[in-house]
């Protein structure tokens, strides 16, 4: 490894990593491992209706059956029978922050979250192991017809009928050994359904945060944004370092109705104890227009591959994501598109950086199917190796299967050049500066997607210290 | 022997919705027949021949540089997905992988050596020519032995009868010492009735040069896989390949250039049309190794897309654990530009004449870079008979 590059450091996690310590008398936690009783008790523990009980224990079958695919990180260290399914504090949601449990509360304040809902949100649901433990939505969403609320809620209430219909179609429980997992055992999360027509100005945000020491967390996110809606959606995610795996298997599922835009912007700052295998999928209609932007900067090991299905004619889909990983870490990452309709389009830009040990893996797929006429599909992944010690490979797979399609592909793997950093030292900043410089403008294309107070955490999440000489 | 070889493996595996870890090869009714390599024509002064040699003279042949690449293993992880424990017990790590080799000493294909005497730069090809008649089944196994400041260029051309059934499996090992530089040119124009596999793999010392042409213009179904493994400094591996694949023709490709000197260059162009209900996967890696600082990968493939049922899988990977690297990849997939046809049209050429053109030059921008005109001038006859 250069010189020059030991000075890049790890961030300062420590406004993530503080543990709050879980008296046992004020949580409750379900066994560790993942068995019929424990799936059988989540669903009385959440008054679940007959079908979606049926339906966990059906997942648990499949889950039992499938294999770990033999493409990915190792996952060898993660102990299923350690993991608790499910822990949640004794306090019901609450729709005032001044009612949430202070314990809890201190977490989030930390964290910013009622602050950033204060100034630049429509909405905010906030997550403490498997549970929300707050959800609000300002009134004028409200007033337009907006429905933010947690998936317990939307389970049993007005809209069970909407959950019954949408609930796991996109993500079946046979999708993959953690889909059927998630399935058995989900937990928490966010149902939002936009009407049609309607335009949510501000984003609305979730922020998940998994306290527990060898914990899994299985939140499910469904959202249905209807014909000329629009959206904007934003996915937090933190965790306190343990010595133990926790897990996170959460599912997103996406559905953009006819002429409908949806924005999901996420930045994942898991705990370096983290297994995030997460899975993320968008059904997108006629004229309809998904746009990713992803971080993913924490986490021991992650599989995580957003796909879109662009289902209906003209529907489009951008993926702008960024990976860093650091010492002990195996980021897996990338996107899954599927063109269906007739002039698709789709535009997938990923950067990664790799240092200290880190594996960072761009995996991607874009498939052009048959009846997929005039489809047009680009593909541009940037890599960025900070030493010798650490990986970065990227392997992505085209299938397609018309002529009447326009695919470009394109990939870079190199190094911050010497040249670069001479050039910017020649104009007066240090060779710490210089390099601090390239790494935040490698990252631009991601953080200038994202809302001003994710662009800073994300800018911190990477920031550069350099040791000089 | 297996009913059925697992072959082209991906060096780091992906989703296997994608149908691309790797490729199978049904053998379980060919009845190999012939396992010898054709005489080699015009052999020139400072080339030697050798017939049936054994493979553990090959083992002993490639023992100093085979420990040299060993000396270079790291203990650093590889990619997820490794394929690489497969190729373990190969003497030379091929594009197809270790299962070839086993049906090579299954059917007990014995090898020719071509060798090339130290400091003689030999510009006069080395032919060897395959033609396959009706219900030939043949497999054959040629080491190419380039010694220190040498240069040898091998043409290797198969053809047949267009109606002829058959199987023809060909293995090229090749090791070029400190300074050689060897020509491989392959031209593929069997009939459309015939199973073919092409498997190549190969070493360089240091400031050595591998650079292997390939033409596959024919057979039914083609396989074919080519690993260089660059372990000298200064090594390096250009490769330019055409293909044309129409009717039900499948071409399935694993190309991997594993740089691990300082200083490597490798360069891959592919370039292919598919017509009708063709189908390729093409798989291009490259390896940057730990150590191999300064090196500069390229990989570029552009396929003419020319029927809606045309089947195109790509998967184009770049693996790094090296970081004063230089690794890019680039991929242009689609049918002829309307504004190339328009351009065509308004020179008084239609569509269907523009196609045929565009195709032969596709392919004749390969086949250009081969230095024996005869030979340019037969794969420009069986593109035009075909087309």
């Amino acid at each position: 490894m250069s010189e020059n590059n030991k000075s890049v450091v790890d961030i300062d996690r420590s406004v993530y990593d503080i543990k709050d310590v879980e008296n046992e008398q004020d949580f409750y936690r379900m066994e560790d491992g993942f068995t019929e009783d424990i799936v059988k008790k989540i669903s009385e523990e959440k008054h679940d209706p007959e079908w979606m009980r049926e339906f966990r224990l059906k997942s648990l079958e499949i889950y039992n059956k499938l294999e770990m695919p033999d493409w990915g990180p190792d996952t060898d260290e993660l102990d299923m029978n350690l993991i608790s399914s499910y822990v949640r504090s004794k306090t019901d949601m609450k729709g005032k922050w001044e009612e949430v449990p202070e314990d809890i509360k201190n977490t989030f304040e930390r964290l910013g979250i009622p602050e950033a809902e204060r100034e630049s949100l429509a909405g905010v649901g906030a997550q403490y192991d498997s549970e929300l433990v707050y959800h609000n939505v300002k009134d004028e969403v409200a007033e337009q017809g907006v429905i933010y609320t947690d998936m317990e809620s939307a389970l049993t209430g007005d809209y069970a009928e909407m959950v019954h219909e949408y609930f796991m179609k996109l993500v079946p429980p046979t999708d993959h050994k953690y889909a059927a997992l998630h399935g058995a055992v989900w937990s928490g999360g966010s149902f939002v359904y936009v009407p049609k027509g309607v335009k949510v100005d501000i984003p609305l945000q979730s922020y998940f945060r998994l306290n527990a020491a060898g914990a899994g967390q299985f939140e499910h996110t469904l959202i249905i944004v209807d014909e000329g809606a629009d959206l904007h959606f934003i996915e937090g995610c933190s965790a306190p370092k343990y010595n133990v795996a926790n897990l996170h298997a959460g599912c997103v599922e996406l559905f953009v109705k006819k002429n409908a835009r949806l924005r999901y912007s996420t930045i994942e700052n898991w705990s370096k104890n983290m297994y995030n295998l997460n899975t993320k999928r968008a059904l997108v209609e006629e004229g309809a227009r998904m746009e990713w932007v992803s971080g993913s900067f924490g986490s021991h090991t992650s599989y995580l591959y957003p796909m879109t299905i662009l289902k209906g004619d003209h529907s489009t889909m951008e993926y702008t994501g960024i990976t860093f990983a650091g010492k002990g870490q195996n980021l897996d990452t990338g996107a899954k598109v599927v063109h269906q309709g007739k002039y698709t389009s789709s535009l997938i830009s990923t950067k990664s950086i790799s240092k200290s040990g880190g594996i960072g893996t761009y995996r991607s797929s874009v498939i052009i199917n048959k009846e997929a006429k005039h489809a047009k599909t680009s593909v541009s992944c940037d890599s960025l190796m900070l030493d010798s010690i650490s990986r970065a490979d990227t392997i992505p797979g085209m299938d397609i299967r018309t002529n009447d399609a326009d695919v470009g592909h394109e990939a870079k793997i190199g190094r911050i050049s010497d040249e670069a950093v001479f050039y910017l030292m020649s104009r007066g900043l240090s060779e710490e500066d210089a390099r601090a410089m390239i790494v935040s403008g490698f990252a631009n294309p991601v953080s200038k997607e994202l809302p001003l107070e994710y662009a800073v955490e994300m800018n911190n999440l990477i920031k550069l210290e350099m040791s000089g000489g | 022997m297996n009913s059925t070889l697992k072959v082209n493996y991906l060096p780091a595996l992906t989703y296997r919705f994608l149908k691309s870890n790797n490729s199978e090869i049904e053998i379980k009714d060919i009845k190999i027949q012939d396992v010898a390599t054709p005489d080699a024509e015009n052999v020139p002064t400072s080339v030697t021949v050798t017939k049936n040699v054994t493979e553990a003279d090959i083992q002993k042949l490639f023992s100093g540089i085979n420990e040299k690449i060993a000396s270079r293993k790291t203990t650093l992880p590889g990619p997820n997905g490794d394929t690489s424990p497969l190729n373990d017990t190969q003497t030379v790590k091929t594009g197809m992988g270790a299962e070839i080799d086993e049906l090579m000493k299954e059917m007990n294909v014995p090898v020719t050596l071509i060798t090339a005497e130290e400091g003689y730069e030999i510009k006069e090809p080395v032919t060897i020519k395959y033609s396959l008649k009706d219900g030939d089944c043949a497999l054959g196994s040629q080491v190419i032995y380039a010694k220190k400041g040498s240069e040898l260029t091998v043409i290797m051309e198969y053809d047949s009868e267009p109606e002829a059934n058959g199987f023809l499996g060909i293995q090229t090992r090749l090791l070029a010492e400190e300074g050689a530089k060897i020509n491989l040119i392959k031209v593929q124009m069997l009939g459309e009735k015939i199973t073919h596999f092409e498997d190549i793999g190969g070493v360089c010392d240091d400031k050595a040069d591998i650079e292997t042409i390939n033409m596959q213009l024919g057979a039914g179904k083609t396989w074919g896989g080519c690993r260089i493994t660059l372990v000298g400094d200064k090594s390096v591996f250009n490769n330019h390949t055409g293909y044309l694949c129409r009717h039900k023709q499948s071409y399935d490709m694993n190309y991997v250039a594993d740089q691990m000197g300082k200083k490597t260059l490798s360069n891959m162009v592919f370039r292919g049309v598919l017509l009708d209900e063709a189908e390729k996967t093409f798989r291009g890696t490259l390896d940057f190794k730990s150590g191999s600082a300064g090196s500069v990968g390229d990989e570029q493939e552009d396929t003419l897309l020319l029927s809606p049922d045309v089947i195109n899988r790509t998967i184009p990977v770049i693996l790094c654990e090296e970081e004063d690297v230089d690794g890019r990849h680039g991929a242009s997939i689609g049918q002829l530009g309307d504004d190339t046809i328009f351009y065509m049209e308004s020179r008084g050429i239609d569509e269907e004449s523009a196609k045929k053109l565009m195709i032969r030059a596709r392919m004749e921008s390969i086949a250009r870079m081969i230095p024996d005109e005869a030979m340019i001038i037969r794969i420009q006859q069986f593109i035009r008979t075909i087309l």
